[in-house]
């Protein structure tokens, strides 16, 4: 590895995990694996960032422009954050009674054993194989690759503008009103390794998985989940076979709305439990990078914002906002069409018969009951989550009593159900069946919510008592039992 | 009664499994345990159709493809009942993880269509697939064979061939152990990586016998404990534990199964890519003859003065966008996208093997049918040809 490339990763990973402990100085249970996991993550749309607003005129030397802002704030970052840990006690957390289970334990240690083993395949196959999906080269590598190679930054435009301007600096592409975020994340990356070397570009996605499994698990940590439950969970996220293909067969932008809409949850219900405003500011921070990353994102970007809303709603606000959506959807019937902002997209025009999406098209509203098959086949056949979806409605069936007592619980649960209600909406009732029907992408916008859907179950999960339930001494339906 | 209660668990939970298997592998309680009859199709006795081989025993050792990188070898058969024989097994040695195995067959009521199928990779053991899934295997065959060839937008042609020796093949009436070996082919098998792969765990192409255990593993959990519990009379906190621990056992058993297609997938990668050089590692494209030509017209681009603009057709849309893709930093746009408008006078345009576009070198005009444009041709590289446009009329 040369030096450039070594400084290209250690640059972002300390300036990302040093803003996060400014942020998040408290020593709770497992800071050290949400501080490096979600700092990983941060550190790498650090880089974009900053290499979008100051190389854009040499990015082929990105490092050298971009570097000492981000040096300079990894700096300042490490400062404030050693001044706000600085005296601050790690929060003990209560031992547990008895000792673990030896078999289990050791069934722990080769589920995570074979994490390790899925991440040397996935660092191997990235390192190796030129970029391989379509849709990485054909939509998210074009502006990196064009801007790495011409040395510059170009602009992007729709055909017909290419065609009305003869400007020779003015590119067009099939992606061209796609996000730019990762294409300057691969700009960075592609400085430190010299040129476009795709392999060393593509790199950033094995990061990716290990801040997705780190971060999540770090604050699974901090929200009480036991040590041992907690790397359960890490083995049942990072062991999806769905989740390691987008690891890798890197380039695409599934994977990373997936890590940050799974942070955003995370950092929303920290908030919910200490009710540290930093908690929420870091859940909008998150949130508001979704449609920064891919269009989709608007669409949790809203859909998370409206249930952080509603929750901050006192209850007789709750009621007139479900009767304002009542009436929308009447005048909608009635008018038959209304115009709604969305962060991200633009104006969403909804009509009687159809949506009109900036960016997506006008999808006409029609029943599909193939694209139903094609769901349920893609969740509860294919072997693309092993059991996760067969075992999510059991969970919520035997802890119930949880749902009914944890109002932050219920939040999320509810997140959850609208994100799959708007699912079963695209893909069942619009012209966008096509893609659940040929599963080119259903299982790539469950993925988004996957992370998030984990968390919710291993919260659910968390006042088990586990060493009861393999002796068949615990009672089928506990009564809440808060940790 | 009491000290039967585990043994008739046992028996009920076994008879429930092999129960789940029958339906998965589509076998019923009077199918014969093995084939009543048996087919042998040794290597020797095929012939080679594409490629090169030479008997070896009673093997064939197929040394070379043909020009068009397909080898295929096929055995004529005295019409043969589809019905009768369900059951293809196949052995191979040597067989290189870069090619792709077809089953191809003819019937007698069609004997100019060639029915094709990929198949299990072979591996070096011995591999089985139950035809009854395949729609045209049915009435009369009268000829059957296999074809490699490179693996299918994953392998370059010129890296996929390796000399491999065909041992034997057989086609078997329906029998246990026919069906359950077609479907371990089926669920264990290799399946590689394809474009598909990052939306869906499923094969990208038509292939027999490629399914998921998961439905068949949970109704046999579920009917295993349902029967366990009736039986041992397991009180709800029992049934619990049982359901826990199945779930992890489970998730393990199908963990497992994906690690083995992960790396099994990941072999090729490191047999195609290991111990190269970057820029080796970017020549082996699976659409090699694709990057040759971008490489080229690319460095005719960038001798020209002033960046210029190129419109790119191609007549299939993944040579197209490949295309765009390879000629970066060039600028480039997809014709189709133009909608009618007129071509910027000294534009380029790139077509590969012909797309919407005819010229007329006679008159030098190109045209589609429903545009007409004066141009030159001014750079060609195999099927790719560079006009300019010389002006919009």
């Amino acid at each position: 590895m040369s030096l450039a490339l070594f400084v290209a990763w250690i640059v972002p990973l300390a300036a990302g995990c040093s803003v996060w402990l400014a942020l998040n100085p408290a020593r709770v249970p497992g800071w050290p694996a949400a501080a490096v996991g979600q700092g990983c993550v941060a550190g790498m749309l650090l880089c974009a960032a900053i290499t979008a607003l100051s190389a854009r005129t040499d990015t082929a030397h990105a490092l050298a422009h971009a570097g000492p802002w981000l040096t300079a704030l990894a700096i300042a970052a490490a400062a404030v954050a050693w001044r706000r840990m600085h005296g601050l006690a790690p929060t003990r957390e209560p031992q547990p009674a008895m000792q673990p289970n030896r078999w289990m334990t050791a069934l722990l240690a080769l589920a995570l054993l074979s994490l390790a083993w899925r991440a040397g395949i996935a660092l191997r196959e990235i390192l190796l194989r030129p970029t391989y999906p379509w849709d990485a080269w054909d939509a998210w590598a074009v502006k990196s690759k064009t801007w790495v190679l011409l040395g510059h930054y170009v602009p992007f435009v729709p055909m017909q503008e290419w065609l009305a301007h003869p400007n020779p600096d003015t590119y067009t592409s099939m992606a061209w009103a796609y996000p730019t975020t990762l294409p300057w994340m691969q700009v960075w990356f592609a400085s430190g390794a010299g040129g476009w070397i795709e392999q060393l570009v593509n790199l950033p996605w094995f990061a990716l998985w290990v801040g997705l499994l780190l971060g999540h698990y770090g604050q699974w940590r901090a929200l009480g989940v036991a040590r041992r439950p907690a790397l359960a969970g890490m083995y049942v996220l990072g062991s999806l076979p769905l989740i390691n293909v987008h690891v890798a067969l890197a380039g695409y932008a599934d994977l990373w709305i997936a890590t940050i809409f799974g942070f955003a949850v995370l950092a929303w219900l920290r908030w919910l439990q200490t009710r540290d405003a930093t908690h929420l500011g870091v859940a909008a921070a998150w949130a508001v990078l979704l449609p920064l990353l891919k269009l989709e994102g608007a669409i949790w970007l809203l859909l998370l914002a409206s249930a952080v809303i509603y929750g901050l709603l006192r209850r007789r606000w709750r009621r007139r906002v479900v009767l304002g959506l009542l009436l929308a959807l009447f005048a909608i019937a009635i008018f038959g069409h209304l115009k709604i902002p969305v962060p991200g997209l633009g104006w969403v025009e909804i009509a009687r018969n159809a949506v009109d999406i900036p960016g997506f098209g006008r999808l006409a509203f029609s029943w599909h009951g193939a694209a139903l098959a094609g769901i349920l086949s893609s969740m509860f056949v294919q072997p693309n989550w092993h059991l996760l979806w067969w075992l999510a409605p059991c969970i919520v069936a035997w802890r119930w009593r949880e749902l009914i007592t944890q109002d932050a619980l219920r939040r999320v649960g509810a997140l959850l159900l609208a994100a799959i209600g708007f699912l079963l909406f695209l893909f069942v009732l619009t012209d966008a069946a096509t893609w659940a029907e040929h599963y080119t992408a259903i299982n790539r916008l469950l993925m988004h919510i996957v992370p998030a859907l984990v968390t919710f179950l291993m919260l659910l999960l968390r006042g088990v008592k586990w060493r009861q339930v393999f002796r068949g001494t615990a009672p089928a339906f506990a009564a809440r039992s808060d940790p | 009664m009491r000290a039967w209660k585990h043994p008739l668990c046992l028996l009920a939970v076994v008879t429930a499994w092999l129960a789940a298997l029958g339906w998965a592998a589509a076998l019923s309680g009077t199918t014969p345990l093995w084939p009543h009859e048996r087919v042998m199709l040794p290597a020797h006795d095929f012939r080679v159709v594409m490629g090169a081989g030479v008997e070896d025993d009673e093997a064939l050792r197929i040394g070379a493809i043909g020009g068009d990188g397909n080898a295929l070898q096929v055995h004529a058969l005295d019409q043969l009942s589809a019905r009768d024989f369900p059951v293809l097994r196949y052995r191979f040695r040597d067989f290189p993880r870069t090619l792709e195995l077809s089953f191809i067959f003819r019937r007698a009521d069609s004997p100019e269509d060639i029915h094709a199928t990929t198949v299990p990779w072979p591996g070096d053991g011995w591999r089985s697939v139950d035809l009854r899934r395949i729609p045209d295997w049915r009435g009369q065959i009268v000829e059957v064979g296999f074809a490699e060839f490179a693996t299918g937008q994953l392998v370059p042609a010129s890296a996929a061939f390796r000399p491999f020796r065909f041992d034997l093949a057989e086609l078997d009436s329906l029998s246990w152990q026919g069906g359950l070996n077609a479907l371990r082919a089926s669920w264990f098998g290799y399946v590689p990586w394809a474009y598909i792969s990052v939306s869906a765990m499923t094969p990208d192409r038509n292939t027999a016998g490629a399914s998921s255990p998961l439905p068949t593993l949970i109704a046999a959990t579920l009917l295993s404990m349902l029967l366990a519990a009736l039986i041992l009379r397991w009180r709800s906190r029992r049934l619990l534990a049982c359901v826990v621990i199945a779930s992890c056992a489970l998730w393990l058993l199908l963990d497992l199964r994906w690690l083995q297609g992960f790396d099994a997938r990941h072999a090729l990668t490191e047999q195609l890519y290991a111990g190269k050089s970057w820029e080796e590692r970017d020549r082996l494209q699976p659409d090699e003859d694709v990057a040759f030509v971008a490489g080229r017209v690319r460095d005719w681009l960038a001798a020209q003065p002033n960046n210029q603009r190129v419109l790119v057709d191609a007549d299939v849309q993944y040579v197209l966008l490949r295309l765009i893709y390879l000629l970066l930093p060039r600028n480039v746009g997809i014709d189709l996208f133009r909608a009618g408008t007129p071509f910027p006078p000294d534009s380029l345009v790139l077509l590969y093997a012909g797309g919407r576009w005819q010229y007329d070198a006679e008159r030098r005009l190109l045209g589609n049918g429903a545009e007409s444009y004066p141009a030159e041709r001014v750079f060609d590289s195999g099927p790719a040809h560079l006009y300019r446009i010389r002006r919009t009329p």
